[in-house]
């Protein structure tokens, strides 16, 4: 029994090991490439070892990408982004998990069906509420219309539901009021599903190209998606390695949050079903 | 009414912090919303707003009747029957092997787990270059598949009608399927051993205890990836834009409906026009959603 089971397992991680070659080669490829010269990538496409190393991709980025001004704006939206909804997604989401009003369960019910109606419903009205509004290549553009996300506020309400309500009821025959105990009970008590919304939501903003190309219309206020799909929709033969090099930076912050942060964000998905 | 009052003011805070929310969705939603219904029945240029004029149902008639936007439609039709399934069997399969191994090594679980993962978190631009690139004609796979005689000539897929969704269908499920694994194996996880291993122990065989017990167990989680697939699928842009800009590439076989919409709203200026594709293709995704929920929540 024990035995078939060990067999069974050392199976499963052969095939994990193949499915794993396929999945990150392009990984591997991306990088290599990114160490590549022009002419190795363009006569040697299947040999995967840079022959010679050159840090022409790498140097190139802030000649022929202004990478750090396309850091810089991306870490300005993101970064807001995901400020704002920290604080009003939380905020929602204690009203609806711990606090008692009138209409609540008809608002979340609502809220809940809003989650079906799609994106492209509002895609054209609002660029031309926005046009109209003098929001065209203004930051807020991407910044304010997404302040405030009900899929955050549900994972969050999904989460607090579990603080026990002794601890708040405790609080409050102490005196607190509700935004006292937001701040020193909730919040704390918050912080894993308040990293997992953190980690999702600026990685949504970062990963975001629609948005920047509805929005945002001169090149120095681009971010790191459009300003990588512009270059390479731009780009001379001759620096090929600088795509290449692009989309290892523009990759790379992500990937170091997710190696750190993994479990949560796995956590964020390993809970979701429709009953 | 002093009740009433007493109530308010005990809901006080529940209401403030509700209010965000409700005033974000007023603002950037019902106005929109309301907004665009009205644009529907225009003729409305953003850049020559002196010439709006009413022009009734003439927009929706138009869109009913637009042989791009329906070929649009096609084109994602076909791209998501591949997608939906070829996504769905590699997620299913890579979540069983890794639930296999989730009482084995820590260390090996959590590391499979988080490698499959790493395309999800990858940017839609950057897969697509990065994947564009290896299926090139001249990229590395093509290059060994001329070499060893698989392939006569290279195929230039992006410039063959026939290939470009299928091609962008499996880019976007190399892209996908790590969540999807990740979903059904939380699904899994939440399912009582004692129920395989009594089966094991009456002698069932693998493949038995995998589709009479554990995959119909699946169907919250199943039932949560396919409303996704119907409301995201149909709505790809990215992909598609990264590839051909607003043309639609070649015979405009990589024409999505979102992509139509795009063109008509900001190379055109069409508000009114692309106002109302946008209805059509909500109401037909909110159709395939509820379509989707009905097929696959009536066999329990």
């Amino acid at each position: 029994m024990l035995k078939q089971e060990r067999n069974e397992r050392t199976r499963a991680y052969i095939f994990l090991s193949i499915g794993l070659i396929i999945t990150l080669y392009p990984f591997v490829l991306m990088v290599m490439s990114s160490f590549m010269t022009p002419s190795q990538l363009l006569n040697n496409p299947s040999m995967i070892i840079p022959m010679p190393w050159t840090w022409s991709g790498y140097t190139g980025l802030f000649k022929d990408l202004n990478i750090l001004l396309l850091f810089k704006n991306t870490i300005i939206i993101a970064g807001s982004v995901t400020l704002l909804n920290l604080f009003f997604d939380s905020l929602a989401a204690f009203a609806l998990a711990k606090l008692k009003f009138p209409g609540k369960n008809a608002l979340f019910g609502f809220m809940l069906f809003t989650l079906m109606i799609p994106g492209v419903l509002f895609f054209i009205p609002t660029y031309t509420m926005l046009y109209n509004w003098g929001w065209v290549n203004h930051y807020r553009a991407l910044i304010i219309p997404s302040f405030v996300q009900f899929y955050s506020i549900f994972l969050m309400k999904q989460f607090m539901e579990q603080i026990p309500d002794e601890v708040i009821e405790a609080a409050r025959i102490d005196g607190a009021s509700d935004p006292v105990i937001y701040a020193r009970i909730i919040v704390p008590m918050s912080i894993p599903v308040m990293a997992t919304i953190a980690i999702l939501t600026f990685m949504g903003a970062w990963n975001d190209f629609f948005g920047p190309l509805l929005y945002l219309r001169s090149p120095s206020m681009w971010t790191v998606q459009l300003g990588l799909q512009m270059f390479s929709s731009t780009i001379p033969g001759q620096n090929i390695q600088v795509l290449w090099a692009g989309e290892v930076v523009i990759t790379l912050p992500i990937l170091i949050v997710f190696l750190f942060l993994q479990k949560y964000f796995i956590r964020a998905f390993t809970n979701v079903s429709f009953k | 009414m002093k009740d009433f009052l007493r109530t308010l003011k005990r809901s006080k805070w529940g209401y403030i912090f509700v209010a965000p929310w409700i005033v974000g969705f007023l603002v950037f939603s019902v106005y929109p919303l309301w907004l665009g219904i009205k644009m529907t029945f225009l003729n409305y240029n953003l850049v020559a707003p002196q010439s709006i004029k009413f022009i009734g149902f003439q927009n929706w008639i138009n869109g009913f009747t637009d042989p791009l936007f329906w070929k649009s439609l096609v084109n994602i039709l076909y791209n998501q029957a591949i997608f939906i399934i070829l996504t769905f069997f590699i997620a299913l399969l890579v979540a069983y092997l890794l639930f296999k191994i989730s009482n084995g090594n820590k260390f090996w679980n959590a590391f499979f787990r988080s490698a499959y993962f790493v395309p999800t978190i990858t940017s839609v631009v950057v897969v697509m270059l990065v994947l564009g690139n290896i299926t090139a004609p001249y990229g590395p796979i093509q290059t060994l598949l001329v070499k060893w005689h698989i392939l006569t000539q290279p195929i230039v897929w992006n410039l063959t009608p026939i290939l470009i969704m299928p091609v962008i269908a499996v880019i976007t499920s190399w892209m996908s399927f790590g969540i999807q694994a990740i979903i059904l194996l939380g699904g899994m996880g939440t399912i009582p051993t004692e129920f395989t291993e009594a089966a094991r122990i009456d002698g069932a065989k693998e493949g038995t205890i995998f589709w009479r017990i554990i995959f119909p167990l699946l169907r919250p989680q199943i039932v949560f990836i396919m409303v996704m697939n119907a409301i995201g699928g149909l709505q790809m842009f990215t992909q598609v834009y990264v590839n051909f800009g607003v043309t639609g590439g070649p015979d405009q076989a990589g024409m999505t409906p979102v992509l139509y919409i795009y063109s008509e709203g900001l190379s055109k200026f069409q508000m009114g026009y692309s106002s109302t594709l946008g209805f059509i293709l909500s109401i037909l995704i909110i159709i395939a959603t509820v379509a989707t929920l009905k097929v696959l929540q009536e066999r329990s």
